[in-house]
């Protein structure tokens, strides 16, 4: 699915990612750990196509150049990330976007724009199976939402575009346990042999829930160390220190 | 560059029915005009809307005669039931108040009365010597509108290079209520200016809501002066969604004279290529316990500009007066232009007054996150538009009124 070789990814003339490799297959969750600043989230913005990245090497996503594509196409081709941070947009109403760019990956997958009631019961659908209330999707995008319920918003929203490959920046930074849970349940019931993720997390926690096929060390823009989920577990009593 | 533009005084002497005082008052400010002329931008006031060299760079003669109304039929609104009133050129053509008790309205050609204060405003001398057309609208005591009032504003096409000058009223007696939208269409396909100057004037509990629309983009060029007087509890709101003329200064007075007004004024405005809008209000809080709430969005594209100069008066006696200002720009182009001068000038020491004013562009942020779903850059764009401009079409309650200015902002965001 995706194929990164030597990747290395500067800003400003500060480099960041200094020569990456990371292959992901199909049906595959990798998770990457590491410790601040060590450039998982520059990783996950390049991947979803951010500006102002100097990027070279190997991208490779399904036998395209991932370089070569704009964002809203790596989208419509199946790639999303569940931003750290994501951000309050006023006066666009949840469901109206969402509807919007549901019907835009549609049509680009060559498929039937879902009309208003259609995507509705969707929605009714997807959240009443991770219980996230619905309610919030009638809201102005995450305008006031509380921390717990952006990242929420987050994972319906992967679960409604049903993404082949999804990144997930921190989604598990600052939530409760239930919200936690939430998120894995989002993962776990889609998991297929025909999609992976890309879990990028600091703690060990959320792998407790989601059970990774692989986890990397990301130490100062390069993959360190590559284990099972074992090493998660070794990492949370050691630490990043020892692996320097 | 305007060539041998000369008004003259005869020009008067063919108003008909006239008496002799009004003909002096006509003719008084006739010469305040010419010794004035056109407002440059050395006037305060007009100091970022040069009128004179934006009408010397785009006619190059002007025509103050009366232009006919004669006009073919045009299709009414059906997005919802309403009355109506027909302007044509700015003369009332007709009007049709179906859905009310018809013997509590009145209407009728313009008020001709001329307490009108002298002003400093050249453009206000010019309409006060030529005005002779408009209408004059009152609506009874306890009566109020059980249906929107659209007032349909219509420009013909035989108005290339005129000075039109119209002057209306609208008095709303005690415990009356309307609900207008004020829709200018305009057929013309040559430049021509529009100078309005409107009275209104609202008695204890009143309530008066209007709504302004333009139909599509137009060469018009639109000056228009409000004089609101709002007595006891009375209410005022304007909203405007003027966007399409090619220059719109809407300047607006209101004197706030008894307790408990309320004046709201709100604008939602998406300018492209060479529009130019000002929005111009000074609020006087005369009386005590008055609120006044003004907020202002621009969106700009190209090289268009918006100004926003807004004022607010305290008297010394307006005690617990809450005033709120707020104008925000979204600069789209590095060539669109939004200036904005907010004033305050308060008497008063137990008052609660605020002004902001903020101007930006789109957020790349907000942009990237929306394309990461699948929407490309112009619909993105579009998106975080329509948002930003939507809290003032929130203030809209009725659907299909409000469904019908969404409308019309989607055309305007959509040209983009």
């Amino acid at each position: 699915m995706l194929e990164i070789k030597n990747l290395s990814v500067s800003i400003n003339q500060k480099s960041i990612l200094k020569g990456l490799n990371l292959s992901i297959k199909s049906g595959e969750v990798h998770a990457i750990m590491g410790p601040n600043g060590s450039g998982k989230s520059t990783l996950a913005n390049v991947l979803s196509g951010k500006n102002g990245y100097n990027v070279s090497g190997v991208l490779n996503y399904n036998g395209e150049d991932l370089k070569e594509i704009p964002v809203e196409e790596r989208a419509q081709k199946g790639i999303f990330l569940a931003f750290q941070y994501p951000l309050e947009i006023p006066g666009v109403n949840t469901n109206n976007f969402l509807k919007t760019s549901l019907n835009s990956v549609r049509k680009a997958k060559g498929e039937k724009e879902l009309d208003t009631l259609s995507f509705l019961k969707l929605v009714k659908e997807k959240s009443s199976e991770l219980g996230i209330d619905e309610k919030i999707l009638s809201r102005q995008l995450n305008v006031g939402f509380s921390g717990g319920e952006k990242k929420k918003n987050e994972i319906l929203q992967m679960k409604i575009l049903d993404p082949r490959f999804s990144i997930l920046d921190e989604t598990d930074s600052g939530l409760d346990i239930d919200a936690l849970k939430i998120i894995a349940k989002g993962v776990n019931s889609s998991r297929s042999s025909k999609k992976s993720f890309l879990v990028i997390t600091h703690y060990q926690r959320l792998l407790d829930y989601i059970k990774p096929d692989f986890v990397h060390v990301l130490s100062d823009g390069k993959i360190v160390k590559t284990g099972c989920s074992e090493l998660a577990e070794e990492l949370e009593k050691t630490g990043y220190k020892k692996l320097n | 560059m305007i060539q041998n533009f000369e008004i003259n005084s005869q020009q008067i002497d063919k108003i008909k029915k006239i008496t002799k005082e009004e003909k002096n008052f006509r003719i008084k400010n006739l010469e305040l005009f010419k010794a004035a002329g056109f407002p440059n931008k050395r006037l305060e006031d007009w100091k970022f809307s040069d009128f004179k060299n934006i009408i010397d760079d785009n006619f190059d003669e002007l025509d103050t005669s009366y232009a006919s109304s004669s006009f073919n039929k045009i299709d009414l609104l059906t997005d919802f039931d309403h009355n109506y009133i027909f302007l044509v050129n700015g003369n009332l053509h007709s009007s049709d108040f179906k859905f009310e008790e018809k013997n509590k309205i009145k209407i009728s050609s313009y008020d001709k009365s001329i307490n009108y204060k002298e002003s400093k405003n050249p453009l206000i001398c010019l309409n006060h010597a030529l005005a002779d057309n408009g209408f004059f609208l009152e609506i009874e005591k306890n009566y109020k509108f059980k249906k929107v009032l659209v007032i349909y504003n219509f420009f013909t096409n035989n108005i290339k290079n005129k000075i039109l000058n119209n002057k209306n009223k609208i008095k709303l007696n005690e415990d009356s209520e309307v609900h207008m939208i004020e829709y200018t269409i305009n057929k013309s396909e040559f430049k021509f200016i529009n100078n309005v100057y409107e009275n209104i004037i609202l008695e204890k509990n009143a309530k008066l809501k209007n709504l302004c629309v333009q139909a599509g983009q137009n060469d018009g060029f639109f000056h228009k002066f409000l004089k609101n007087k709002l007595s006891f509890n009375s209410e005022y709101t304007n909203l405007i969604f003027s966007s399409g003329a090619k220059f719109n200064k809407l300047d607006i007075e209101c004197d706030l004279i008894e307790e408990k007004c309320k004046c709201n004024i709100l604008s939602a405005l998406f300018l492209n290529k060479k529009e130019h809008q000002e929005i111009k209000t000074r609020i006087n809080h005369l009386a005590q316990n008055c609120n006044s709430y003004q907020r202002v969005k621009n969106v700009l594209k190209s090289d268009s500009k918006g100004i926003f100069q807004g004022k607010i008066y305290v008297r010394d006696i307006a005690q617990k007066t809450d005033a709120y200002q707020l104008s925000k720009a979204l600069l789209l182009d590095s060539d669109a232009e939004f200036n904005s001068k907010p004033e305050l000038e308060i008497y008063a020491d137990d008052v609660k007054c605020s002004h902001g004013s903020t101007s930006g562009s789109i957020d790349e942020e907000s942009l990237h996150y929306l394309m990461t779903r699948g929407l490309d850059r112009e619909n993105s764009t579009k998106l975080l538009i329509k948002g930003f401009l939507s809290d003032v079409v929130d203030f809209i309650k009725n659907p299909s009124i409000k469904r019908f200015i969404e409308n019309r902002l989607e055309e305007q965001v959509n040209g983009y």
